[in-house]
């Protein structure tokens, strides 16, 4: 089961530097266990998280077995407009999961 | 006349800590943890507490929501958590957090139990201890729940396992000290569930206790089993005082 909890400072004035958090709820199996019948068990992770913000691509990230299950992100970007950021993730097998914040700027 | 006084402020000062004053499992994380653990950004139990709460609401099939009875639950739930286990009236037998939850969803909601350990029920055993944090622990140990408490305390310091140990020998006499990368702490239980690194996920106190019992090489018992319960009242009522904390983070 996906989820996430993404943090933005409340608002940010045009140019500052905010941090953004990003806690995400994902099993990250890395596969390779057997499934009892004699085979394996596929790899499930999320293999790719974007950020994307006042029409451009902020932040990318590709993951990899190495990382622990419900992982945290955090990065920086600078406040340019009112506007929301979406991020995406895609996941083994051509699931993607799609969440949204505001970024209020003044 | 002043010195009385100071005299009494040296004997409280010098005096042996009790063997029932206790601190909660958070206070031997390290630091960078511990930061981890107080932010709800930045701690993945928070997403079990969201779980628990969305489910709280949902209504079953057939029958009322959780929320239909316990209306505004951050208000009249608050505390209730660490009341919890407790003897209930009208069967007599000790219940903790997920029985009770189990029970209410069995009896009243007419539904099937949702099993121990399975993730709705941990998400709302999770959720209705969140919204007792910072009350202190006050179980009942009296009454009809001495004679569980001593069952808890009569385990708690029985040798057992091929190790040949008691709880008590690690949690009240090696408290601080390492063992396999982790410092002892005494056990208090006040966080769970809790979300452990080894687990990667929040799981509850009796898992944790079979963990334990799997440590010192002793038979697991099941959860929910009724030693595991008078254990949980007796390290309860020993963590007394102490705010409950759930959802902590534990190694």
């Amino acid at each position: 089961m996906f989820n996430a909890r993404i943090t933005l400072p409340p608002q940010a004035k045009v140019g500052e530097t905010v941090e953004v958090k990003v806690l995400m709820r994902h099993p990250m199996d890395r596969g390779g266990q057997s499934d009892g019948k004699g085979g394996t068990v596929p790899r499930k992770i999320l293999n790719r998280m974007t950020a994307t913000y006042a029409g451009a691509e902020i932040f990318r990230i590709d993951m990899h077995t190495g990382v622990a299950a419900n992982p945290f992100v955090s990065f920086s970007t600078r406040a340019v407009e009112t506007g929301d950021i979406v991020f995406e993730w895609r996941e083994d097998g051509g699931a993607t999961y799609t969440r949204t914040a505001r970024l209020t700027v003044i | 006349m002043r010195l009385p006084l100071l005299l009494i402020g040296l004997f409280v000062a010098l005096a042996p800590a009790g063997a029932e004053e206790i601190a909660s499992g958070s206070s031997f994380l390290s630091p960078e943890m511990r930061r981890q653990q107080d932010d709800p950004n930045r701690n993945p139990a928070w997403f079990w507490v969201d779980q628990g709460k969305e489910l709280f609401a949902q209504k079953p099939a057939t029958g009322q929501a959780c929320l239909g009875c316990h209306a505004d639950p951050a208000t009249s739930l608050r505390g209730a958590a660490v009341r919890y286990p407790q003897v209930d009236g009208a069967s007599g037998k000790l219940l903790n957090l997920e029985g009770r939850i189990e029970q209410c969803r069995v009896e009243r909601q007419q539904q099937p139990a949702f099993g121990y350990e399975s993730a709705e029920l941990l998400s709302l055993t999770t959720y209705l201890a969140s919204l007792s944090r910072g009350q202190p622990m006050s179980v009942r140990t009296d009454g009809p729940a001495q004679a569980y408490y001593e069952a808890g305390k009569a385990f708690y310091e029985r040798r057992q396992g091929q190790l040949n140990l008691s709880c008590k020998q690690c949690h009240d006499g090696l408290v601080g000290q390492k063992l396999r990368g982790d410092t002892i702490s005494y056990g208090a239980g006040t966080g769970y569930p809790a979300y452990r690194l080894e687990w990667n996920s929040v799981g509850s106190l009796h898992r944790r206790l079979r963990a334990c019992s799997l440590g010192v090489r002793a038979s697991q018992f099941d959860y929910g089993s009724p030693e595991y319960l008078a254990l949980e009242l007796y390290l309860a009522g020993r963590a007394k005082g102490l705010p409950g904390e759930t959802p902590a983070m534990r190694r």
